[in-house]
């Protein structure tokens, strides 16, 4: 009793840069370990677990089907934003547009369609998620899976799991083919290229799509068990709900940007510059 | 089929019509006399916007700038144009990709984290409270969160403009042995300018403006409890992305 006092006495009132530091860290830690745990109780359901088929189309449907127009939105966009600013360049340094086409297709399977397809699932399909899974947990729905004797993970973010791994990729393939469509136009109109010499595959490699589709499979795990464990974590009424989808949507967007470097670089050093 | 695109396009019309109406409530505020600005509420904000998002953008950005430079190695490779991956990268980074990606973490973070705060209040009844003590919810909450979003977004583009940068060098001496001097010659060497600078940065501010309007609006018109704050929160980041994504385009296209 008298030590937890005098402890008490003698510690400094106002916590050091360091305290902040090592309670982040520990934090981190913390999070990053619960994280690992729901992605290994997540493998270990999809191997283990039961067989429910309607659950895993019914989440292909909500996340892929559902995404669709957004996605083909925000690439389409992409496309022609890309395009124009390298054209721009090109123009001003080495007035050449014939590898303008081949050079954007490889850019756009080995990182453009499987990055920027992969935050914008993050967002809508990481809040989406995290917001579901955190109303049920406010509203106690998860206690009563628990109470069926019903795993949580196994119920809820397995199908999820599957289905984004699936959808992910065929939406990315998707994504990618918007993007070439638009950049082709934006180069026919504003640049004069034509849309023959554009689509040139002379560049793309074996290399290039295994790296596009290791991003694809890696994205579409990364989301559904980043805003799977937000959202099963969440705590309190409707403001945890929103503080659940929040932090899935920046956690699945974090994943993804340290998952593309880790395989970019990966893939720089397999299959060479 | 028809009827299913003319109800989404109706649904469009609404939430932009339901913005536009939202930004002129808050333009009169703005321009109200006496300023009716609550200054605690603003700094409050800021601090919760953008002092506590530094992490995220300093963690983004490096890894931003490394990308930048892995993506560029095979072309630099093959021109053997060493000397120009610092304009390269500069040129990418600095009007395209810290922009983008720093206002699609800030939306994520802030804006949907706003979205949360203000569709809390809205279906706890906070928001009536305030009417009832005569307080304009859009002078006392929505005023100071937009101001906070817009500068939020400017000041952390800037930072990251700065640190995007600084990883791309080190990626280019670490994985292309390019020496950061010459990336910083190349990054200054006459064929970048202020002129990339200010366009990333006016992009930012346009950025910033659809993020607040976005989450502001979506906060303010949740209704439902704990699963309706998650629907708002869910649908404040689809519209944020989408609106970011096609001012981009309108945008670039505007400034050549």
């Amino acid at each position: 009793m008298t030590t937890s006092v005098e402890s008490e006495l003698s510690a400094p009132s106002r916590p050091g840069v360091v305290h902040d530091l090592g309670a982040a860290g520990i934090d981190l830690f913390l999070a990053g370990r619960e994280l690992y745990g729901v992605f290994v109780r997540t493998l270990y359901w999809v191997v283990r677990g039961r067989r429910d088929k309607g659950a895993t189309l019914r989440q292909m449907y909500e996340i892929g089907n559902r995404s669709l127009f957004f996605v083909s939105i925000s690439m389409g966009f992409i496309g022609m934003i890309v395009l124009y600013q390298a054209g721009i360049e090109i123009k001003r340094v080495i007035p050449d547009f014939t590898l303008l086409g081949a050079t954007y297709l490889e850019l756009l399977v080995r990182d453009l369609a499987a990055s920027l397809g992969g935050l914008m699932l993050a967002t809508r399909v990481g809040a989406g998620i995290a917001a579901e899974i955190g109303s049920m947990v406010v509203t106690e729905q998860v206690d009563a899976l628990r109470m069926c004797a019903a795993d949580p993970i196994d119920f809820l973010v397995v199908p999820r799991f599957l289905a984004s791994m699936v959808m992910t990729t065929v939406l990315v393939v998707w994504a990618g083919a918007v993007a070439f469509a638009t950049g082709a136009l934006t180069a026919s109109i504003a640049f004069d290229v034509p849309v023959r010499v554009f689509c040139n595959m002379s560049l793309i490699d074996w290399g290039d799509v295994l790296t596009g589709l290791a991003k694809c499979v890696a994205y579409g795990a990364a989301i559904p068990v980043v805003s799977g464990y937000c959202g099963l974590s969440t705590f309190g009424g409707s403001e945890g709900v929103g503080w659940a989808a929040t932090r899935a949507v920046v956690n699945s967007s974090l994943a993804i940007i340290i998952l593309n470097a880790i395989i970019s670089t990966a893939s720089l050093l397999i299959f060479g510059a | 089929m028809a009827a299913g695109a003319g109800a989404a396009f109706l649904g469009i019309a609404q939430t932009v019509g339901a913005m536009a109406v939202l930004l002129v409530a808050i333009v009169r505020a703005m321009a109200s006399v006496p300023p009716v600005l609550d200054y605690h509420e603003l700094r409050r904000n800021l601090h919760k916007m953008a002092v506590k998002s530094l992490p995220i953008v300093v963690v983004t950005s490096l890894f931003t700038g490394v990308i930048a430079v892995i993506q560029a190695a095979p072309i630099v490779k093959r021109y053997g144009a060493e000397g120009l991956l610092g304009w390269g990268a500069g040129f990418a980074t600095l009007r395209e990709v810290s922009p983008l990606l720093t206002a699609l973490m800030i939306s994520g973070r802030v804006g949907a984290n706003n979205t949360a705060e203000l569709g809390t209040m809205v279906v706890t009844e906070q928001i009536d409270a305030l009417r009832v003590l005569a307080i304009d919810p859009i002078a006392f909450l929505v005023l100071p969160r937009f101001i906070a979003i817009a500068v939020t977004l400017v000041t952390m583009t800037l930072y990251a403009d700065a640190l995007a940068l600084f990883g791309a060098a080190f990626a280019g001496l670490g994985l292309l042995q390019i020496e950061p001097r010459s990336f910083y010659n190349g990054l200054t060497g006459g064929l970048l300018s202020f002129g990339d600078v200010a366009n990333g940065l006016v992009k930012s501010v346009v950025f910033g403006l659809v993020i607040a309007l976005s989450s502001c609006h979506f906060g303010m018109s949740t209704t439902g409890g704990a699963p309706g704050v998650g629907r708002s929160v869910n649908a404040t980041v689809v519209a944020s992305a989408s609106g970011v994504f096609i001012l981009d385009y309108l945008v670039s296209f505007l400034l050549g």
